[in-house]
């Protein structure tokens, strides 16, 4: 198969960008249009009873942002210190949401139609795969990840 | 005519702002016909109307103001003087130029409505008066006004004479506007004349002057901006050189920040002036419509609160006035026979207090009476006859906030149908605010409604629990205990298998935060604290904190007075709302986040009961209890398997039975025994005192003996070795410092013996399982 992750200044328009980046060994994106920045970890204050992903919230220049951790949320075991988690500030209808991930790769740009969606299990966060050069990459929707935290505090709060 | 939109929504703006000033002004020229300086105003404001929806093309409504104007034109130049009838008929005016204003805003026409027979009336009105004055008028229109008004010079020459001249008493539909070279010109004139009016102007009530319309938005982003700068200061000061120009600069940037601080808060403010005008027009209609003579007294107009706050409090403040005239004030028959003036008075005033405003809406009316509160409250099952009888007169006359609740004899078409108070409470809590009423039976009566300045700032409590830092706005706290350790002072103690506390007479149920919270077991909680009583509708509850945490540095956004924190408060993220226990974050000084707790949520989720269901059978069984520790002067003394000497209180012990080591079954942390097909809870003193860790550690003994506790504490009993005696106690308790569980030492027989709390004690097991 071909590659079809061209260098940016090549972009064409039906194409689209991404930020790529790792999870243990495993690749990921998002598409890049509304990732407003990259920073380190800074200090995140817990929020007691919150979701299991949802690792507290950050103060960003006064803009309070919850974090949502994606090794938590994917199901991967919590980091350990030598991981220096990278946040990725995505802003989803005009409110900022704080994406905290292993190790952020690149910036790149991909053909939506070679985005290859799942099989089934629709409800994921995981929108589809892309094969790239050594890996594959798993696009995952922000939009998701937020809808599965509402869904899972709605779930435990009618348990309890 | 797109260009147009942006001048219409001007136009419906200060229209509007223009009727609200109508209204006060003919409210007052009612009071004092002969102001010719307020009547000219008057006049100006409906000419101006009508000029600028004329330009506009608003048939319409530029007919309908003008027959208002001609009226007033005749009243102006004392053709016609004004009366009761007339002010009534201007109002209608008002209210129905409203009426178009309404519809032009919603639909950009001006509706079907054309109102002609208000017109009709109008019209009628000037052709009361006599033919001859009417003449007259028509002849000196244009010349007499230098006499009458010099400031209205522009409008009398430019436009009056025009339309003066064009014979009113028919109802045609004049349009006066058709002429366009007429039109230009004349909203131009007329505005500035407005305005030149206005500056000029004896009376205070124009307050438009210098200044500018804003969107709060920006505004609001203002505050914000600042909000990072001030954090910004924070971090810079805490990185700060030797460098003495440098350090020159911090310092400056510090001030004026804070001083941008405080102007940014205060462009979120205006005066309640803005919702105090209202209320003339509205306390003559209500007393009107109720036949009853009412004055209106304002007092502290210039108070300032959050612009947001001021919309909210409209409904409630206008619900209390239509009540305070409706029931408080009596019928002008009644206040004579009673020695009053004929006239009611209606008092509205407001001041700032203690980082709140407050707002009193009094009357001299013939106020309420607590007996009938209070008979009523017992009639309909809120409080039983006893309390009702121990209760304040404060206590009774908050039922009348209470759901259905009124003591009104007649249902009035104003008010009075039995949903107006809980209503008023609901919608000023909703706000962080309170409210009560006193009354004094023939005096009057005083509604006190307190609301905070802002919502933006909002004064709070910084606890600390487990190693979290959390907000708990001020508005519920009804107070702070002390918790120490158990036997002394205040002791947080089981019944029904939930923690309460008993505070003076009163038992309140406790939430431990960190537990509630999971940020913490039960083992790792510390026995001291705070407990922090808030209050929220009828729910009463202590939220058991760490502490209190005192402002530790003065640069942060909050300001400390008296353990006070004003908090900036900003919106959670719509991930975290939706859980009901967060209202809100502040960021600190540090630029920690600090969570607000959202205390109407955790009632709901805490499963707080009502404070209906305390009293009664649940403070019977504690004072009981309490009662036990009192009487006690006999003690059953007793050895422990690790062979300490203990006594429990004799009338707290229920009966002994022997248990073989085998029939106890350790099950979690605790062990149980089956007694009559129920399971009962062995509490080991041993553990308590912490001498050793578990009862199945029992060295030597094949049998153990129980001391069976009271039923009010559940299926419990104390394991001990052996009874010793049963002995008298003497002197008094000494009590121990740290060991939970235990009351103290006492002389027992002829030893000195440690005193168990079986209420500690009981409590202490039960919840250790659990954590």
């Amino acid at each position: 198969m071909n590659s079809i992750v061209m260098n940016t200044s090549e972009e064409r328009t039906d194409q689209k960008r991404c930020c790529t980046f790792l999870i243990e060994d495993t690749c990921f994106a998002i598409e890049s249009d509304n990732v407003t920045e990259v920073l380190q970890r800074g200090v995140i204050n817990k929020v007691p009873l919150a979701a299991p992903a949802i690792s507290g919230l950050l103060n960003l220049r006064g803009r309070i942002v919850p974090a949502i951790d994606l090794r938590i949320f994917l199901e991967y075991p919590p980091a350990t210190h030598s991981i220096k988690q990278i946040s990725l500030i995505v802003d989803i209808s005009n409110e900022w949401y704080c994406f905290l991930v292993d190790k952020l790769l690149d910036v790149k740009a991909f053909d939506p139609h070679q985005v290859v969606p799942p099989t089934n299990n629709s409800s994921s966060a995981l929108t589809g795969v892309l094969p790239d050069t050594d890996h594959l990459i798993h696009f995952l929707s922000p939009e998701k990840i937020l809808k599965n935290l509402l869904d899972i505090r709605t779930e435990s709060l009618s348990v309890g | 005519m797109a260009d147009n939109e942006e001048f219409i929504s001007e136009f419906l703006v200060e229209a509007s702002e223009s009727l609200d000033q109508l209204d006060q002004d003919l409210v007052a020229l009612e009071k004092q016909p002969h102001d010719s300086d307020r009547l000219a105003s008057i006049f100006r404001t409906v000419h101006t109307i009508k000029g600028t929806c004329g330009f506009f093309g608003f048939t319409k409504l530029s007919t309908l103001s003008h027959h208002g104007e001609h009226l007033l034109g005749l009243l102006r130049d004392g053709k016609i003087s004004f009366n009761k009838t007339l002010a009534s008929l201007l109002l209608e005016l008002v209210d129905a130029i409203r009426t178009f204003l309404s519809s032009i805003e919603s639909t950009g026409k001006e509706g079907d409505t054309s109102f002609s027979d208000l017109c009709q009336r109008l019209d009628g009105a000037c052709v009361s008066t006599d033919t001859d004055s009417l003449i007259q008028e028509q002849t000196s229109a244009s010349s007499d006004t230098n006499s009458i008004h010099q400031i209205d010079q522009g409008i009398n020459q430019k436009s009056m004479p025009a339309h003066d001249q064009i014979p009113t008493s028919s109802v045609v539909n004049e349009q006066p506007q058709n002429d366009n070279s007429d039109l230009t010109r004349k909203p131009d004139s007329t505005r500035k004349t407005a305005t030149e009016s206005g500056d000029k102007k004896s009376h205070p009530a124009n307050t438009l002057d210098a200044t500018i319309r804003v969107d709060v938005q920006l505004l609001d982003t203002i505050v914000d901006l600042v909000g990072e700068l001030v954090l910004a200061r924070n971090q810079l000061r805490t990185t700060v050189t030797d460098e003495p120009a440098l350090l020159d600069a911090v310092n400056r940037i510090h001030t004026v920040t804070g001083e941008l601080q405080e102007v940014a808060m205060k462009t979120r403010m205006a005066p309640i002036e803005q919702l105090f005008n209202k209320f003339p027009r509205i306390v003559r209609d209500v007393a009107t419509a109720c036949g009853k003579e009412v004055s209106l007294h304002v007092d502290g107009a210039d108070t300032e609160l959050d612009r947001t706050l001021i919309e909210k409090t409209r409904d409630p403040l206008t619900h209390l006035i239509r009540n305070a005239i409706d029931h408080g004030i009596e019928p002008v028959h009644t206040r004579r026979a009673a020695d009053k003036p004929s006239s009611g008075q209606i008092s509205l005033r407001a001041f700032q207090e203690s980082g709140q405003v407050t707002i009193e809406v009094s009357d001299d009316g013939a106020g309420i009476s607590v007996d009938a509160v209070r008979k009523k409250a017992v009639e309909s099952g809120l409080v039983t006859n006893d309390a009702a009888h121990d209760m304040s007169d404060e206590r009774i006359f908050q039922f009348i906030f209470e759901p259905g609740f009124s003591t009104a004899h007649a249902v009035t078409n104003i008010s009075g149908r039995g949903v107006g108070m809980d209503v008023v409470r609901t919608n000023i809590e909703s706000i962080g605010g309170t409210i009560d009423i006193s009354s004094q039976r023939g005096i009057g009566t005083v509604v006190r409604v307190r609301i905070p300045l802002t919502l933006a700032i909002i004064p709070a409590l910084i606890v600390s629990s487990g190693n979290e830092r959390l907000a708990i706005p001020q508005s519920y706290i009804q107070e702070l205990v002390a918790l120490r350790e158990y036997g002394k002072s205040h002791v947080i103690e089981g019944l029904e298998g939930s923690p309460v506390l008993r505070l003076r007479d009163r038992l309140i149920p406790v939430v431990y935060l960190d537990r509630w919270l999971g940020l913490r077991t039960w083992k790792e909680r510390p026995t001291t604290g705070t407990v922090v009583v808030v209050k929220v509708d009828n729910h009463e509850f202590g939220l058991v904190v760490d502490a209190v945490t005192t402002a530790e540095d003065h640069t942060s956004h909050a300001t400390e007075t008296t353990g006070l924190w004003f908090i900036v408060v900003k919106a959670i993220s719509s991930l975290l709302a939706p859980m009901g226990i967060y209202s809100g974050a502040t960021v600190m000084g540090d630029g920690s986040v600090v969570l607000i707790l959202d205390l109407r949520g955790i009632t709901m989720s805490a499963d707080i009961p009502a404070h209906t269901r305390r009293g009664g059978d649940l403070q019977s069984t504690s004072e009981e209890l309490s009662e036990f520790v009192k009487e006690s002067a006999r003690y059953l003394v007793c050895e422990t398997h690790y062979g300490r000497r203990v006594a429990v209180p004799l009338n707290q012990v229920q009966r002994l039975e022997n248990f073989l080591q085998s029939e106890i079954d350790p099950a979690g942390n605790s062990c149980f025994v089956k007694r009559d097909g129920e399971l009962t809870q062995l509490i080991d003193p041993d553990r308590i005192l912490h001498t050793s860790e578990k009862l199945e550690k029992e060295p030597t003994d094949s049998s153990v003996v129980g001391v069976i506790l009271p039923h009010e504490l559940g299926n419990k009993a104390i394991a001990v070795r052996r009874i010793i005696d049963v002995e008298t106690g003497h002197g008094s308790l000494e009590k121990t410092a740290t060991k939970s569980g235990l009351l103290g030492t006492l002389l027992v027989g002829d030893s000195a013996t440690e005193v168990l709390d079986i209420i500690a004690a009981s409590q202490w097991s039960e919840e250790s399982p659990l954590s």
